[in-house]
């Protein structure tokens, strides 16, 4: 009796989770988790003259991505890809280098005024990212105020802006998501426990060692997340590399888009994307360890 | 705290922040400074580009089109989202294991870590393939509507959820010794007790929409540019005009105004709502 009567709750309950729940999975998974697999097994399709997927199945696609073509092999890709591992890496960096001394710059500003630094670093950020990337053309074309500077320097030759080019995508991407890097950052360190810091001092540590014995391995987890979510959308970035890198600063990102819009070949496309997926899900995957093991903290998560 | 900082490294971290605060924001004051340019055979500053921009049909297209993809999308996945934030916190039974207990959050969580252009790219076939199939879901403002719930139902159900799981678990036992049914506590007891997030998931929601370009890039046809397209191929093919800065200008001037508003609005109801005695 009374196990019938919890069970009966039991599938009471289960209804009406998926009766809540339903809708909204039921929209992701049609909507996003369908597609996308659609998207990944197109790789594995032969190419027809118009770029469609059409049988048989081959592995074509990937060795396309390799480099190899009817010409031969070229390393145009691989040149490719490294320079988005590159470019992700370099403004992961920059980011984390910035971040540091603006979250304890707000750290040490009165509680009353941190919540209005904090606005201001994540503002720009709410702009469109369109606006905010095209904005860096003011600054950086072949007509604007620091290329003057790098032309009279003679870092970039006359007529040509910094913009489009490789540094330009670098400091478009720092820009980007910078705030990604100081919001958790700024959760870690919010956390932080002084009394660790002050009772270095006693010991007489001070400088760069009161720092990195102290406080530096208390804000790692918040770093790690920094670097998730700056590295992994710098990587394949679209819009940046658009509009500030033209030809010689190619990403990963305008590669996978180009095989769907410009000259379609869906399935190296698609091979490209898996390509890619395999990259962000490694990295994924290895810093979650690496969180792990350094003791990062559980959130609330669904 | 500040104490145990120094006040020498103290100057050196302002040193360091604010040129990078500047620097933040230099690039969009100079789209707001060059979107002043002379009208043609003139010269100094003027608002002649705003004039072409207020007169430009194009324009006001895309920008109710925005309007309509941010509000239409955010509405649908608040509903969506909040349904779905509430049911995996009431009834997710705390000992599930296995499916139940991890399948929701790996569907949740796949919108949120896709990077956006495969997102997109999905989203670009799918309707394309649909409709090859049936003819429906041309690629036009409905799919870009589609595609926007698809990334905002998450972020709605997250804040839900996280609203959620901070009350006091008893409060629905009170309401359900109280009689209440399933509905009846929903509606009475869950949504004005969550009331805030949902209105933050759906802020979140408008705000996701307006920012997002890549989603909306693939998803587009011909006759749905919206505002981010619009500039996005201006820029592309004939380079920055005083017209697109104008455009900019009035983007970010209306998205700071709304954040910064909405910053000190909250801040005046918390201040207010701690001299209440607990």
């Amino acid at each position: 009796m009374l196990a019938t009567a919890a069970q009966g709750e039991a599938r009471a309950r289960n209804f009406r989770l998926w009766i809540t729940a339903g809708p909204g999975l039921f929209w992701i998974i049609v909507f996003l988790l369908i597609p996308s697999i659609v998207l990944l097994g197109i790789g594995f399709f032969t190419s027809n003259d118009y770029g469609s997927p059409v049988m048989p199945l081959t592995v074509a696609p990937f060795s396309q991505v390799a480099g190899y073509s009817l010409l031969g092999w070229d390393d145009g890709n691989i040149v490719i890809f490294l320079r988005s591992l590159e470019q992700a890496g370099i403004a992961t960096a920059v980011s984390a280098l910035l971040s540091y001394p603006i979250v304890f710059f707000i750290m040490t500003r009165p509680a009353s005024v941190r919540p209005l630094l904090m606005l201001l670093v994540i503002l720009p950020s709410w702009t469109n990212q369109v606006v905010r990337t095209y904005a860096w053309l003011e600054l950086l074309g072949p007509n604007a105020p620091v290329t003057w500077v790098a032309h009279a320097l003679g870092i970039v030759p006359p007529d040509l802006g910094i913009a489009p080019g490789v540094f330009a995508v670098t400091t478009g991407l720092a820009y980007n998501y910078l705030p990604y890097m100081i919001v958790p950052l700024y959760a870690s360190a919010e956390r932080l426990d002084w009394t660790l810091v002050e009772a270095g001092r006693d010991l007489y540590a001070s400088g760069v060692r009161l720092f990195w014995h102290t406080v530096f391995p208390q804000t790692v987890p918040g770093l790690l997340s920094g670097v998730i979510f700056v590295a992994i959308p710098a990587f394949g970035d679209y819009v940046v590399p658009q509009l500030l890198g033209g030809d010689k600063a190619l990403m990963i990102g305008s590669l996978i888009a180009n095989q769907f819009t410009e000259t379609p070949d869906w399935p190296y496309g698609a091979a490209l994307t898996i390509i890619m997926l395999v990259f962000t899900g490694a990295g994924l995957i290895g810093f979650r360890v690496l969180t792990r093991r350094l003791g990062g903290t559980g959130e609330a998560t669904i | 705290m500040t104490n145990v900082v120094p006040k020498g490294v103290r100057n050196i971290l302002a040193g360091i922040s604010w040129p990078v605060y500047i620097l933040l924001y230099t690039p969009l004051a100079l789209v707001a400074f060059y979107s002043l340019a002379p009208a043609p055979n003139t010269q100094g500053h003027s608002f002649y580009a705003y004039g072409v921009l207020f007169h430009d049909g194009t324009v006001f297209a895309a920008l109710q089109r925005s309007l309509v993809l941010a509000f239409g999308s955010a509405t649908v996945s608040t509903a969506l989202g909040t349904l779905l934030g509430y049911g995996l916190c009431r009834f997710r039974a705390a000992n599930a294991r296995g499916l139940t207990a991890n399948l929701p959050s790996l569907i949740i969580y796949t919108p949120i870590i896709m990077p956006s252009l495969v997102f997109g790219i999905s989203e670009l076939i799918f309707f394309n393939f649909i409709h090859q199939q049936t003819g429906f879901l041309n690629a036009g403002l409905l799919t870009m509507v589609i595609a926007h719930i698809t990334f905002q139902v998450p972020y709605v159900a997250l804040t839900v959820f996280a609203r959620l799981a901070g009350l006091d678990p008893n409060l629905f036992e009170a309401s359900h010794d109280l009689y209440a049914n399933g509905i009846k506590s929903f509606f009475y007891l869950t949504v004005p007790v969550v009331r805030p997030a949902i209105i933050g998931g759906f802020l979140l929601g408008i705000t996701l929409s307006i920012d997002d370009f890549t989603i909306s890039f693939f998803t587009a046809g011909p006759g749905s540019v919206t505002l981010p397209i619009y500039i996005y191929s201006a820029v592309a093919r004939k380079g920055i005009s005083p017209e697109i800065n104008a455009l900019g200008t009035l983007m970010i001037t209306t998205v700071m105004v709304l954040a910064v508003a909405h910053f000190f609005i909250s801040r005046s109801r918390d201040r207010r709502a701690s001299l209440i005695p607990t």
